[in-house]
């Protein structure tokens, strides 16, 4: 008897192994068909193109904006007439914000036919899905920014926003020439995002001659982050510069100000989203320095044209990652407009060809695949970022 | 000395998290010698449930808490009955039924409250606590005072009313139980139900500490059965230190490892486990297979 309960958790554990083993082994991903296709056929039939992001797991609020983004243009593309008569059919899939599972959805996109993908919102998975891709000659719109996306040098590969790089250089800039600030901490996770943040801030404040106070790391899925900001806050820092995704990132200033710290607390585009702020609770979020190329749905006439349409489609506001996504399809629409809907890398170079004045700014890709270089700084008040004056 | 005591103090406070989610785990394998794998979906089912009410339904906290005890604790009598048929016949398919009854809550989750997370307010506004620079959310300071009620009532419970100690029988030899007329299957359910309700708790609690989603169950199921094996899994009072125990080597692993804080955590467990394979407690349970 006294070796059954032993006997049970070997059971136990081998049960939930092989659950998860089977879990992996399924077909991964979910897809949706969308958007109007007219008929079948390889030319005179829709142009499928896939947009692969996250749509369960935690990193399903990125994916869902995305989405919705990409998924507005192209509503707005077919109401005007498509490509040449045309209609672009997206077809969504679900990679759960993990790289392997984005690998196989990399497969199953080529052996389905779409000749280009919108996606992923996460560096790590779209740097998983690349060099299939590429051996696939399918160009993929990114969302991610990290700066690892641009040392794999595929001609099928574009980010939709500026690297984490320009983020965190202007946020720096501002950080230590405009405000002076000298005694800056940083907390980042240890995921892709996290890291290329920590590298990318890291780099710019060094351009500046600053050395951070204090650096700490914390695992992507951390929620207690207490003991790291206890270390931090030893330090006394005058900002807190943060490198994590949203929710996280939220927690983060949660528990910052929980602890009794004051500091200014800095961050690149996850700041600006609702995600961010409702899990730090808007007070807590309250005068977060944000480094974003879209400071909110009212900076412009296209933004505010944008941000009725969109609210109009899907009856919430947009923000940042929407709009990413949304100019990331204008541009895929213009360079299929231009080359009378080419594939392979008649349509990468098309994308490369496109000069667009969009709602993050005008696009002009260089060689690299990067094709906007700027963004503003934004301070959230009352919930909602303003241009910092 | 300042940090020290601070980083004991968030240790703590997620460790009584942990502790509760071990109870259950805990009362679930006493009672039935079940692992329930719907454990970790049944305290985000809690925290899904103790939020509306709370911010929805506007309820104070209070008694959006019990009321999301009671739904959940409705759930778990439906598992403890769709599992009930293979109750001494085949223990393997009853674990793997608990895996299928987490991944259904999951869906359900997903299908009433979508794919995306919602921050809770602290329900508690009062300014934290300063003791020699330490500072002590007060929020944190009740989730530590509920585990330590929650595990008092139970322990009560079990020890002096007739249901539990109907359990406890059941526990010690259900063949013998069922001799002097205990049923055992509404012993069982009733093990469940308070299991659920536990997750519930656990769920509800840590909702404003942390940020309400469908996922968030993975990992506190996982951090509240090590808590309830390095306790000595099926002791009540195991899976407190347990639960405690995880939160603060995680909390210490945090602050030295940073990045690496899960994997020292987890190889910690790992070696404490191998010193003494049934946990600190020893808590031997019954065969029911």
């Amino acid at each position: 008897m006294s070796r059954r309960p032993r006997y049970r958790l070997v059971s136990a554990a081998a049960a939930a192994a092989a659950a998860l083993v089977a879990a992996a082994c399924s077909a991964p991903g979910s897809s949706q068909p969308s958007s109007g296709s007219t008929s079948s056929g390889a030319v005179a039939g829709p142009i499928k193109i896939a947009v692969v992001d996250a749509q369960s797991g935690s990193e399903s609020d990125l994916g869902q904006f995305e989405w919705r983004g990409v998924k507005l243009a192209v509503d707005q593309a077919n109401a005007a007439g498509g490509i040449d008569g045309r209609k672009i059919q997206l077809t969504l899939y679900d990679d759960q914000g993990d790289p392997t599972v984005g690998t196989e959805l990399a497969r199953k996109i080529a052996s389905a036919g779409d000749i280009a993908m919108f996606g992923t919102a996460e560096s790590a998975v779209t740097l998983a899905m690349a060099p299939i891709l590429e051996s696939e000659h399918i160009p993929n719109i990114t969302s991610g920014q990290s700066t690892q996306l641009l040392a794999l040098h595929s001609p099928y590969l574009f980010l939709n926003g500026p690297t984490g790089l320009t983020y965190d250089s202007t946020l720096a800039k501002y950080l230590v020439t405009t405000k002076g600030y000298k005694k800056i901490a940083m907390l980042t996770n240890n995921d892709s995002y996290g890291a290329g943040e920590d590298e990318a801030f890291t780099a710019s404040l060094k351009s500046l001659g600053i050395t951070p106070v204090a650096t700490e790391v914390v695992p992507a899925d951390q929620t207690n982050m207490t003991p790291a900001l206890t270390a931090i806050r030893a330090k006394n820092p005058q900002v807190l510069f943060i490198g994590a995704e949203e929710a996280q990132s939220g927690l983060i200033v949660k528990q910052a100000r929980a602890l009794g710290m004051t500091a200014v607390i800095a961050e690149g585009a996850p700041a600006g989203t609702p995600l961010y702020m409702s899990t730090a609770g808007v007070a807590n979020a309250n005068g977060t320095i944000v480094s974003s190329p879209y400071l909110g749905n009212d900076v412009s006439p296209a933004a505010r044209k944008f941000a009725a349409a969109y609210t109009a489609a899907y009856g919430t506001a947009p923000e940042l990652h929407g709009a990413k996504a949304y100019d990331g399809a204008e541009v895929m629409i213009a360079a299929l407009k231009a080359c009378n809907a080419c594939t392979g890398l008649a349509l990468a170079n098309a994308i490369r060809a496109v000069h667009y004045a969009g709602l993050l700014g005008n696009f002009r890709y260089n060689s690299s695949g990067v094709g906007i270089f700027a963004t503003s700084i934004g301070i959230i008040t009352d919930g909602k970022i303003k241009p910092a004056g | 000395m300042q940090s020290f005591f601070q980083t004991l103090v968030s240790g703590l406070s997620f460790g009584a998290v942990y502790a509760l989610v071990a109870l259950g785990f805990s009362l679930v394998y006493r009672t039935m010698g079940l692992v329930n794998f719907a454990h970790g979906a049944v305290l985000m089912i809690g925290a899904y449930v103790a939020s509306t009410f709370y911010l929805s339904a506007r309820l104070p906290f209070a008694v959006a808490v019990p009321a999301a005890m009671i739904v959940t604790g409705a759930v778990g009598l439906v598992i403890e009955r769709v599992l009930r048929p293979l109750e001494n016949k085949d223990f393997d398919l009853m674990l793997i039924g608990t895996i299928g009854a987490g991944t259904v809550l999951d869906a359900v989750a997903i299908l009433i409250w979508s794919s995306s997370g919602r921050g809770v307010p602290s329900p508690v506004q009062t300014a934290p606590f300063d003791i020699g620079g330490v500072r002590i959310p007060a929020y944190n300071v009740l989730v530590i005072g509920v585990t330590a009620a929650a595990m008092a009532v139970l322990t009560l419970f079990l020890q002096r009313t007739r249901h539990g100690a109907a359990m406890q029988a059941v526990a010690m030899d259900h063949e013998a139980a069922t001799a002097v007329g205990i049923h055992v299957g509404r012993s069982n359910a009733i093990s469940f139900a308070i299991g659920a309700a536990l997750a519930a708790l656990a769920g509800a609690l840590v909702g404003p500490m942390l940020y309400v989603t469908p996922t968030m169950g993975d990992s506190l199921g996982i951090q509240g059965f090590a808590a309830a094996i390095l306790g000595g899994f099926g002791s009540i009072p195991g899976a407190i230190v347990g639960g405690l125990g995880i939160g603060v080597i995680g909390s210490f692993a945090a602050q030295s490892f940073q990045g690496y804080s899960d994997l020292v955590t987890f190889v910690v467990f790992t070696v404490l486990v191998m010193i003494r394979p049934t946990g600190i407690f020893g808590e031997r349970t019954v065969n029911r297979a």
